[in-house]
């Protein structure tokens, strides 16, 4: 009677004296390599510019770019504030009309037929190429980058939605069927959280997409943020701070990703992408 | 611990009366092509009635169509004095695949049921289900943390959970080894023991079919229809060694040659 009462994690979850001290090396030697490149790289640039005498205005070195976020820190973090201001608002309605418009079309094949060529048209539209316009519609200032951002990232999130929504076990919905369930629970218990993870990947491509696209917007059609920062700081050639903003919104964008990935690993914990680590750590013994 | 309303509960209602099961020239057809010839059957209420039949022979379909999952093309069935003409509200089904939610721990996967019909208090239930079923210690676990005999036990619960008067099994072990089919062979006839409900198993495996029931009915491939209804004479509880017994055999013998003259052999 009990052969098969032991699951898989009591099973493979003995103590193992090593995984701590090995997850810890893994780590160090993930690390490792790639700050060795990137310091090798670095030195190069460095080396390359001081050697050549390269004009701070063309490619300024590596030392001076750093010198210029130390000296600069305060006005690039409040720009990147600004910056990131917009980004999240756009975000927030992008991700909400995605979410809606996602279930819409995932729900009705009416909806589907008449909107999804739409979106396609939309998003293949090139968007930096109608920005200006956005200033037309929208104004100069945070509304037009705001709904330059919504144009930017809705269609991962839409495309995710609806392909999760699909993807629902069609033998769970006959199972809920069974039970009794109302459209309305199913959606609830079955198939929202089945499209969870897609959705998942849809926001997650959104989130790193939305800085990108604030900045195109303040490229255009505002007087502050990282992105007219950057026109500025190029119009004055002052290529340091170029370089300084642009380091700084990269460092920010990693962080997203990073801060993104986490937030998925804790709405997700049962999912395959997510245990996959926990099965490894274990299936050795 | 428990909540205030979960005190006043839904899980000590009484067993539903288990209800006969009749089926009257119950026919369906896919386009043109028929797969189950017109049947005529009854099953007692409280009676355990297993399904044998060679793969495709449209014995999923004839359950599906009993559960209301789907409709006849012609024929009716009756569920006590009622017409099936949507799924059933007084059934449990085990499906081949355990399909528990991957999201939900053990505990939730069980009260799935419950949260759908709007029953309260049914934790108390669930758990002891999971105990009888032996596998409570992992009412906190994941799916994924379980092996297939034990998810297949969780689904087993989740269908027993509220109270059913019927109990509908499509081929729930087909995924399962043999050592732990054999296992879950007598807990399904223990449970069934244990229980006022009329039950249909369906299977492919002649000792599963003879063991679990206290009638067989042969179905035939395509289309489906009945070539013989065995009575199986074991008293209950049921030890796996009955398979052994001449007697027992003798009835898979008997199934057997079903299956040979209609050139559809089956495991």
């Amino acid at each position: 009677m009990n052969i098969d009462t032991q699951p898989l994690a009591v099973r493979n979850s003995r103590p193992k004296p090593n995984t701590q001290q090995t997850s810890v090396l893994d780590l160090a030697g993930g690390m490792l390599w790639p700050l060795l490149s990137g310091a090798i790289g670095l030195g190069l640039w460095e080396g390359m510019v001081r050697a050549f005498r390269v004009p701070v205005f063309m490619v300024p070195a590596p030392s001076q770019i750093v010198l210029t976020i130390m000296e600069h820190w305060q006005y690039l973090l409040t720009q990147l504030a600004i910056t990131t201001f917009a980004a999240g608002l756009g975000l927030i309605l992008a991700v909400t009309f995605g979410l809606l418009a996602g279930a819409a079309i995932a729900g009705s094949r009416l909806v589907d037929r008449m909107l999804t060529p739409w979106l396609v048209i939309a998003h293949a539209v090139p968007k930096v190429v109608i920005a200006p316009l956005f200033l037309v519609w929208f104004g100069f200032g945070l509304q037009s980058e705001v709904f330059f951002v919504v144009a930017f990232t809705f269609f991962p999130v839409i495309v995710n939605t609806v392909s999760g929504l699909k993807s629902a076990d069609p033998e769970q919905l006959v199972m809920v069927r069974a039970m009794g369930a109302t459209p309305a629970q199913t959606l609830r218990k079955i198939q929202f959280p089945s499209a969870l993870p897609s959705i998942c990947a849809g926001v997650k491509l959104a989130v790193t997409l939305a800085p990108v696209g604030a900045v195109i917007g303040e490229f255009v059609a505002s007087n502050k943020g990282l992105g007219h920062l950057l026109i500025r700081a190029v119009g004055d050639m002052d290529t340091p701070l170029a370089f300084a903003a642009v380091t700084v919104f990269s460092i920010f964008g990693v962080l997203l990703w990073r801060a993104a990935e986490w937030v998925e690993s804790r709405v997700l914990p049962w999912h395959p992408s997510q245990r996959a680590s926990f099965l490894l750590r274990n299936a050795s013994t | 611990m428990l909540s205030a309303d979960q005190q006043s509960t839904d899980s000590e209602r009484p067993e539903a009366a288990a209800l006969p099961i009749v089926l009257e020239g119950v026919e369906k057809f896919y386009g043109g092509m028929q797969a189950i010839a017109p049947v005529s059957l009854t099953l007692a209420g409280g009676e355990a009635v297993s399904i044998v039949g060679p793969s495709g022979c449209g014995k999923s379909t004839l359950m599906r169509l009993i559960a209301g999952l789907d409709q006849p093309s012609g024929g009716e069935i009756r569920i006590g004095e009622t017409v099936v003409a949507a799924p059933v509200a007084d059934m449990g089904i085990v499906f081949q695949r355990d399909l528990l939610l991957d999201w939900r721990n053990v505990l939730d996967n069980v009260l799935l049921p419950a949260e759908i019909k709007g029953l309260q208090g049914m934790t108390p239930r669930a758990l002891e289900l999971l105990r009888e079923l032996d596998v409570a210690d992992f009412a906190k676990s994941y799916p994924w943390q379980l092996s297939g005999g034990m998810r297949q036990r969780v689904a087993i619960a989740r269908a027993l959970l509220a109270h059913p008067g019927l109990i509908f099994l499509d081929e729930p072990f087909s995924a399962l080894d043999a050592l732990t089919r054999d296992q879950m062979n007598v807990l399904l006839q223990q449970v069934q023991a244990s229980r006022n409900a009329t039950t249909l198993l369906i299977t492919h495996s002649i000792s599963e079919a003879i063991f679990c029931a206290d009638r067989v009915i042969v179905m035939s491939g395509r289309p489906g229809m009945i070539l013989d209804d065995i009575r199986v004479p074991f008293e209950r509880p049921r030890r796996l060694a009955i398979r052994e017994t001449a007697e027992f055999t003798a009835i898979g013998r008997r199934i057997r040659e079903h299956f040979e003259r209609a050139g559809d052999l089956v495991g």
